[in-house]
């Protein structure tokens, strides 16, 4: 297989910015930061999988983790009680558990490195990775992949039916409730009177 | 040698097409009502000299890097969406075979892009406005793909340059009628122009802009308008045949039709409300989305 | 060279001005908004020159010296009858409106050709409040963070949502009095989840707004009714151009302008109607929401009691008004659409009132009482807390819908009588 120097060259940028940004996830102060440099680390390995002909894939995992990174970061400043996620915080936690943990992943990740016979298949020449990737996801697997997509898809519309103003049972603001279990019963799910008068524990000081 | 040629002309696109969506909007501007600002021609240039004169600002502890990284970024991002438009059968900066999965990477790098422009100032009002994107770009980001996909089928490949071939007999606008006019819609809440300007919108003093001044505002508008050209470069490409043509040479008829939906977009900029943002959710939920559906059904039946 | 080529190039660029108003400010926005070669902008970050229009009182100087402060430089300041602060010696001082475009092109072509230098900072450069963070990283405290870094506590206080249940950190933040989306003088402290506004705290009132001189008059004596009734439409004219601004329908918004500029009993307002149904103001914009309770729409009184149903209108009881066939427009609903379904309605009633005055040979008004201005009633003494509604109004709406609720109503309560700073400015210096 001709690997060109310029390949080469590019390849060991790509990873010294993809350990470089995963290393700045853990050292950096706030949530957002380590989101978007967790989507440098992923970018950078994507584009190595582009290097690797993985054209389809690569791509793929740019725009996952693009809309994935900037999901996450959004969620965690809305639900992380830091004023916009601008004051700084320390990313790391239970650094015992978590050393070890990294310790033995690490290790064993590189042992499989280092010791794994990797097979040398080179491409055959007339190979259309796109196509062939498209034949085996859309050939015999297209039930499985079909059904999951349809699937996320309709999670995602649900949630923002769910989640938007205008809801199942009415207004939100106009305090909606679900219809009772029998007719004329207590409607479903929490009562909101009761977490009226118990909603104490969310203040924390 | 035509790859350098491409990016020459990419590049010179970028330059010519934002300058002329820059005079095309004042000159709608000034049809529409507003007061006569000098010359049309002139004032993008005059405007951009000041920015450049005039001092960068500060915040109180913003995210320097990302805050002065976000515009180049949004820049770079419409630069490579614009690499992907080919010019002619084989003037083309990258004919990726997946082109079109990369514009829609490009589509989800921008919100990263616009959302850090927005958070790292430090400043509330520019914080809302980087939400609110967030909040919609996923929609907008949906509808795109799934008009693309459409796009993409009856020319059984992602590259744009095949499905440009794929028009040869019969450009997507007529034969997926509802592809361009959504795809344009979401154009405008991508690019966040005029009725979808959310996030850099007056009732936010400039939204995510509001803090930023001197050159990362320039460099910051100027990727704005590139981001028009490179959309409306994906347009012409995915609707209006892209380079196919009588009489003209293939850049040429791409040019025009660039230009074309550049109008379009100036022109419904200026004349429509802004949407409000609760508003905007529910067309892109429930109209856009589920149109998009029936252009792919139309798209997938008539591909048969 | 390089520099002094593009400062030439760079002179030649349309002003951007950040209008700060004062008390009686408004009256330098609107034939600038009209002029040529100005563009006015909404934050001072994008500004070339700060305008100073109106009197700013003494409690107000700290907010102005800090917008002033936050113009990038170069900048200038020019003070439209106003007194420049201390600091400023150098600033430009103008009392006629005519000269207005003319002293900012001046303004930003000097700064830009290096004849004048940019205005001096007036308050130091450093945090307004210290670093209070526990620890190295601010997070020496319970759990992952603690102390108050810079003056911003950790928000451990999470408020319940008060509209959808999706508990989202809050974001406290002040803006005012002089935030040009809002009326001048009024100053907030809001609250917000995401962007729906959590709570909304009043801190300082609007600044009241003169009216036309002519319902000065009419208070003390009978005067035409086509003149009142003209100056009433271009009151509320001026008040759809903010609100079309707002909506990002500026052009719009400046039809209107022009067309109370140049009002006569002849106007009329089916041109500007129709654009706006055709643009879809009424159907696009944020105009949901801001419904007024009966008794708050009946405290506020005038276009917004009426646009809630309640038949409230001074001008019913004087004779000569009903012998012109006038009759309260009343609308339905109260809410920002409704308002402005109203003010149009009223524009046009005003305007068909003016004409059938002049038809019966220049009618005027009977003669002083009760006067109904174009905010509502006449009051002796303005109502101080004309924007408390908003308290209970606002929370609960997104951003958009709440400014467009703010900006469809009349907050300023209006004042026939010069306000005070006003007299202090005409006063020569």
């Amino acid at each position: 297989m001709q690997t060109s120097l310029f390949a080469d060259a590019i390849f060991w940028v790509l990873a010294a910015l993809a350990v470089f940004s995963g290393w700045r996830v853990f050292r950096t102060d706030s949530m957002v930061r380590a989101s978007f440099f967790l989507l440098a680390s992923f970018i950078a390995v994507g584009a190595i999988m582009l290097l690797l002909a993985a054209v389809y894939l690569g791509l793929a995992m740019l725009f996952m983790m693009a809309v994935e990174m900037m999901v996450m970061a959004l969620f965690m400043v809305m639900f992380m009680m830091n004023p916009a996620g601008l004051n700084p915080m320390v990313m790391v936690h239970q650094h015992r558990l978590s050393i070890v943990a990294g310790g033995l992943a690490f290790a064993v990740l590189g042992a499989l490195a280092l010791f794994v016979e990797f097979p040398d298949r080179p491409l055959p020449a007339g190979l259309d990775p796109v196509a062939s990737l498209g034949r085996e996801m859309l050939g015999d697997s297209m039930l499985v992949f079909e059904s999951a997509g349809i699937v996320l898809l309709a999670t995602m519309i649900g949630v923002v039916v769910m989640s938007s103003h205008r809801g199942r049972f009415g207004a939100a603001d106009q305090g909606s409730l679900p219809p009772g279990l029998e007719p004329g019963g207590v409607p479903a799910g929490p009562q909101p009177d009761a977490e009226g008068s118990g909603g104490h524990h969310h203040h924390c000081h | 040698m035509m790859a350098w040629a491409a990016m020459v002309l990419t590049f010179l696109a970028l330059a010519v097409g934002g300058y002329a969506v820059a005079v095309a909007d004042r000159l709608i501007a000034g049809a529409c009502g507003w007061p006569h600002q000098g010359n049309a021609w002139l004032a993008p240039l005059a405007r951009g000299a000041w920015l450049y004169r005039q001092d960068a600002n500060v915040t109180e502890a913003p995210d320097r890097p990302a805050w002065r990284l976000a515009p180049a970024l949004y820049l770079a991002l419409a630069a490579l969406g614009l690499a992907l438009v080919p010019w002619s059968p084989t003037l083309v900066v990258a004919d990726l075979a997946t082109g079109v999965v990369l514009w829609g990477s490009l589509e989800a790098l921008a919100t990263v892009a616009i959302f850090l422009h927005g958070w790292s100032a430090n400043a509330p009002l520019a914080l809302i406005g980087g939400y609110r994107y967030v909040a919609l770009g996923l929609s907008y980001i949906l509808v795109s793909m799934f008009v693309l996909i459409g796009v993409v089928l009856p020319a059984e490949s992602l590259k744009f340059s095949q499905v440009v071939a794929a028009q040869e007999e019969l450009w997507n606008v007529v034969r997926q009628p509802l592809g361009l006019p959504l795809f344009l819609i979401v154009g405008l809440g991508l690019t966040f122009w005029g009725p979808l300007n959310l996030a850099d919108s007056t009732d936010l003093a400039g939204g995510t802009a509001s803090e930023v001044s001197g050159p990362p505002r320039l460099v910051w508008e100027i990727a704005r308008v590139a981001m028009l050209v490179a959309f409306s470069g994906i347009a012409a490409t995915a609707f209006l045949g892209g380079w196919l043509g009588p009489w003209l040479p293939g850049p040429l008829w791409l040019a025009l039709k660039m230009l074309a939906v550049l109008l379009a977009l100036a022109w419904l900029g200026r004349v429509l409300p802004r949407l409000a943002p609760e508003r905007c959710v529910t067309l892109m939920w429930v109209v856009l989305l589920p149109l998009s559906f029936v252009d792919l059904i139309w798209a997938g039946l008539e591909a048969l | 060279m390089a520099v002094s080529w593009l400062g030439r190039l760079a002179a030649r660029a349309p002003v951007p001005v950040y209008p700060l108003l004062g008390i009686g400010g408004e009256r330098a926005l609107y034939p600038l908004a009209l002029a040529g070669r100005v563009t006015r902008v909404d934050s001072p970050r994008h500004a070339s020159v700060l305008l100073v229009a109106g009197h700013v009182p003494v409690h107000h100087h700290e907010a102005l010296k800090r917008v002033h402060d936050q113009l990038p430089r170069p900048f200038a300041t020019l003070w439209f009858r106003s007194q420049p602060l201390p600091g400023l010696e150098n600033a430009r001082r103008v009392d006629d409106p005519a000269t207005l475009t003319d002293e900012l092109v001046a303004l930003h072509r000097e700064l830009q050709t290096g004849q004048r230098g940019s205005s001096p900072r007036l308050l130091p450069d450093e945090p307004p409040n210290p670093w209070e963070g526990l620890g190295d990283d601010g997070h020496g405290g319970e759990g992952m963070m603690g102390g108050t870094p810079y003056g911003r506590p950790m928000a451990m206080n999470m408020q319940d949502d008060i509209r959808d249940g999706l508990t989202l950190d809050s974001l406290t933040f002040r803006l005012g009095p002089f935030y040009p989306l809002l009326p001048p003088g009024l100053a907030a402290e809001i609250t917000l989840q995401g962007d729906v506004i959590q709570s909304w705290t009043n801190q300082s009132p609007a600044y009241p707004r003169a009216l036309d001189a002519v319902f000065q008059t009419a208070r003390e004596r009978p005067v035409a009714i086509a003149e009142l009734e003209l100056a009433r439409a271009r009151h509320h004219l001026r008040h759809l151009y903010r609100a079309l601004r707002l909506a990002g329908l500026e052009g719009l918004g400046l039809k209107a302008l022009r067309l109370a500029r140049e009002l006569t009993p002849a106007s009329h307002l089916d041109g500007l109607r129709r654009q706006l149904t055709r643009a879809g103001f009424f159907r696009l914009a944020a105009l949901d929401g801001g419904a007024l309770d009966a008794e708050t729409a009946r405290r506020l009184g005038g276009p917004a009691a009426r646009a809630a149903g309640i038949d409230t209108d001074r001008r019913s009881d004087d004779a000569h008004y009903r012998r012109l066939g006038f009759r309260p427009a009343l609308g339905r609903g109260g809410d920002t659409r409704a308002r402005w379904h109203q003010k149009l309605a009223e524009i046009e009633q005003s305007l068909a009132l003016a004409g059938r005055a002049v038809d019966e040979g220049d009618l005027t008004t009977v003669g002083p009482g009760g006067l109904e201005t174009p905010c509502g009633p006449w009051r002796e003494r303005p109502a101080q807390d004309a924007g408390g509604c908003l308290e209970a109004l606002l929370p609960g709406m997104e951003w958009d819908s709440a400014l467009a609720t703010i900006a469809s109503l009349d907050l300023a309560e209006g004042s026939a009588s010069p306000p005070p700073g006003e007299a202090h400015a005409e006063e020569p210096q």
